[in-house]
Parts: C-alpha cells; structure tokens; sequence
C-alpha cells in the first residue's frame, strides 16, 4: 500500500483507496494537516485508517522520544463517517475525532506526560478523563462538539452524581495540565 | 382517513435521515471478529456493557435506534388500529378488544418515544444524529392484521424485550439511574405487548391453523433480519442476548425462544461469512 502525502510531506494516509467506506485520502490528510496547524503541531503525523470495521476506536502514539518524532493515529471507520449515512465520510466528525486525538499526542510531547501509559494501557477512566481535556479545549478552538456527549461518557466511568459534573466542569475548562494534575483533577 | 401507508410516506422533519435493511447490509464492515482477537484491545468485547471501550457511545446509538422503533412501534400499532373494520377476526376482520389492544399499545409506544428522546438528550444524542432504519414499520404493513401481530408485537417487541432488558442492565452497572429506571418501566410495557400479539394470534387463528402457520413462518422470517446479523445472540460477538425468561412470560414457548436462538446464530454465520468473502473479493484486510 503506498501513502498519500500533502503539506510538504508532513501528513501521510494508509490506505490510500478505500473498498468498504467512501473516504477520500486527500481529503482526510488535508484535514489533519489543517488541525495540526491550528494545534500548532509541527511534527510528521502517519494515519492508518481500518475502514473494516464500523466501530469507533481511536489511539495515538509517538514515534521515537524525541520533540519531532512522528505521531501516528489510528482511527476505525467509525470515527470518521457520518452517522446519518454510514460509509460516508463526515469531515465535522473527523474534526473532533482527529482532533481528540492529536491534542493527546501534543500532550505526549510535554515532560509532564512522561508517565502516561500508551493508548491501549489506559483505565477506561483514565482514558475518559483524557477525552474530557481534549474535547473541552477543542470546543474552545471552535471545533463543533456535543459537550453533554462527553459528559455523559465522564458519568460512565467516574460515577453519576454532583460531584462528578463539577469535576467534569473543572477538566473541560482546564488548560495547561500534566498526567497527574489532569487526573487528580478528574478525580475531583 | 387514509389505510395501508406505505412505509415511504412516513412523516419525519428534515432532522431525520432514513434507511433499509438492504441499505444496511450493503455496508461490508463488521464489527464481527473473523478471526482470534488480540488480547490486549479495549474494544475486546462487542457485548454493550459499561466494561466496553466505547460504552457511552453504544449505548448513545443503540438508544437513538430505540426511540425511533418507538416512533414506528407507535404508527403500526396505530395503523392496525384503524386499518381493519371490527369483525369476527375473518376476512380482514379484526376483534374489537384487538383494536382496543392496539390503541392502548399506541399509547404506550407514545410515552416511550417521549421517555426515550428525553433519554437520547441526557445521553448527548441529538435527534436524527444516526440513519433510522424503517424494518421496524415495514413489519407493520402487511394486508393480514395476523401477520402485524407476529411481526411487529411478537418479532419486533420481542427485539425490544431483549434491548431493553440489556439496556437496564447496562445503566445498573454504570449507576445511570435514569436509564435503569425508564428502561425498567418500558420493558414492563414491552412485555405486556409482546403477551396482546401472542394471545391474539392464537385466538383469532384457533380454527384457521394454515393461517397461524403462516403467521409464525413471517414471525421466523422477521425475527432473523431483527437478530441485525448476529448483533443479538449468546455469541460474545453480540450486542445483547435473547432475555429468555421475559419471553416466556410474554407467552413464547420453549421451543420457540431456542428456535429464536438458533436463528440468531444462524444470522451471525451467515453475516460472518457474507464478510469473508466480501474481504476476499476485494482483498482487503484490517491493517496490522
């Protein structure tokens, strides 16, 4: 399979032709070279897209330990499609998909990340707690969310009561947090 | 009043976008594993409880999709209340009490679509955010207001017995209190319809057994495309499971809740296999 590369080489997309799912690989490394900048991201990123299955799953990792190691996102199908017309691709959805996700591998960049696990070692409610962050500050980016969508997601997994809103309240409107900071603040 | 509506003609606002099952079996993926999974995935299990990686987010789609079964639980049950004059329950005929029966059901059907939009809002669901699938009300138009019984309050509520009996599980196990308790109350609801369609269709077939025959053969043919190709089973592959004993009290036998079983199974064999050779023809595979 080969790649499709746009903005001097710095975003690449696997597949580049897709069988099960209407997507187009210029359109979505366009999109993430778009928020990438607006992240002010400068790294290489790789998107390896499993149009196979219509589940939603998304993980980032870095490359290497170094300030410009590539960041390389994985995304299922069903992050990316428009879920009034399965297959076909939703560039609102792929926003805050992408987004989501690239706004953790900027956080993986920090010192003060060292101690996160990688993406698929993460507690449901670390991995929640993380969701919250980035999609509280995309929303302030002016990427369309559904704030009540991730609050909901918050209940699931740290518990449906007062405590829990001012909790999700305070890590939606943060900035600036470390590994820690950013779970003790879940955590309430 | 106009009779027999065709599924093409019901009304929705520009919010709602609708689909077929033939539309949906077009769509190849599957979240169906088709070989050994990886151990260490957060997306292990298909199984919709709140230990699934995207729990929230299931449960978001799979309550969007009840409240516009509700929706089109509401109009069949409607449609077969007005589109048969009272009767003897003989040529197109139905019994008084059955349209009774369907009314309250309307009724019913009606405060759960209202239960379950106010749940999609607490969910962060906006309505029309996922295609509506309208098997549900195409189950609900055919000429023999027997076969609407077998389809829609024993296939189609029968389906429902088994979501909202996972769904309720699902915000126990979460402490989603509202889920738990809406769930509860409608699935008291969905049995009781499930029971009218069982009832009736032994009543009003009691001397006519080619007729009840041919009810069941369409209950067997809805129940499959309503297992959604293997998303309801025993199989960890599956959504939810059949809730056997609310089935039984909804008045289904022993042989036909195995009978369901085995269609559900069946159903996942075949998607399994339809995707297979879909991968096959075009030679594709999820990436490493």
């Amino acid at each position: 399979m080969t790649d499709v590369s746009t903005d001097a080489g710095r975003v690449t997309v696997t597949p580049t032709e897709f069988n099960f799912v209407k997507f187009d690989a210029d359109e979505i490394a366009s999109l993430v070279a778009g928020l990438a900048t607006m992240l002010e991201i400068t790294n290489p990123i790789r998107v390896v897209i499993d149009e196979t299955t219509p589940l939603a799953k998304l993980s980032e990792g870095l490359e290497g330990t170094s300030a410009d190691s590539t960041i390389v996102l994985h995304a299922e199908s069903g992050a990316l499609e428009d879920r009034q017309h399965p297959t076909s691709f939703s560039a609102t959805n792929s926003r805050e998909s992408f987004g989501r996700i690239l706004l953790r591998a900027k956080d993986r960049l920090r010192p003060d990340f060292a101690d996160a696990p990688s993406d698929l070692d993460l507690s449901l409610e670390e991995n929640a707690a993380w969701d919250t962050y980035c999609v509280g500050r995309l929303a302030r980016l002016g990427v369309r969310v559904n704030q009540q969508r991730w609050r909901y997601n918050h209940r699931n997994r740290f518990g449906f009561h007062d405590g829990v809103d001012v909790a999700f309240d305070a890590l939606w409107n943060a900035d600036d947090l470390g590994w820690s900071a950013m779970l003790s603040t879940a955590r309430g | 009043m106009r009779q027999f509506f065709p599924v093409e003609d019901l009304a929705r606002d520009e919010r709602f976008v609708q689909t077929n099952m033939a539309e949906r079996m077009k769509d190849a993926r599957t979240a169906i594993e088709l070989k050994e999974s990886s151990a260490k995935s957060r997306g292990a299990t298909k199984r919709l409880t709140p230990e699934r990686h995207d729990a929230s987010d299931a449960a978001r789609g799979l309550m969007h999709g009840i409240m516009v079964g509700e929706i089109q639980a509401l109009e069949g049950a409607g449609r077969t209340a007005h589109d048969f004059a009272a009767g003897d329950g003989t040529n197109d005929t139905v019994p008084f009490e059955l349209k009774l029966d369907m009314a309250r059901q309307a009724w019913d059907e009606a405060r759960h679509v209202e239960i379950s939009a106010k749940l999609s809002d607490w969910m962060g669901t906006e309505l029309g955010e996922f295609a509506e699938n309208t098997v549900l009300f195409e189950a609900a138009c055919s000429n023999d207001p027997i076969l609407r019984l077998a389809g829609v309050n024993r296939a189609l509520e029968g389906l429902a017995i088994d979501v909202f009996t996972q769904m309720k599980e699902f915000g126990d196990v979460a402490g989603d209190p509202y889920l738990e308790f809406c769930e509860d109350w409608m699935l008291a609801d969905e049995v009781t319809h499930v029971k009218m369609g069982s009832d009736w269709l032994r009543k009003v077939t009691a001397n006519d057994p080619d007729r009840r025959t041919k009810a069941l053969e369409f209950q067997q043919v809805v129940d499959k495309l309503f297992s959604f190709g293997g998303a309801r089973g025993e199989s960890p592959e599956s959504s939810f499971s059949l809730a056997k004993r609310f089935r039984e009290l909804a008045g289904f036998t022993d042989d036909e809740v195995q009978t369901i079983s085995e269609m559900d199974a069946e159903a996942l064999a075949e998607r399994r296999a339809a995707v297979l050779a879909y991968r096959e023809k075009v030679g594709a595979n999820a990436p490493a």
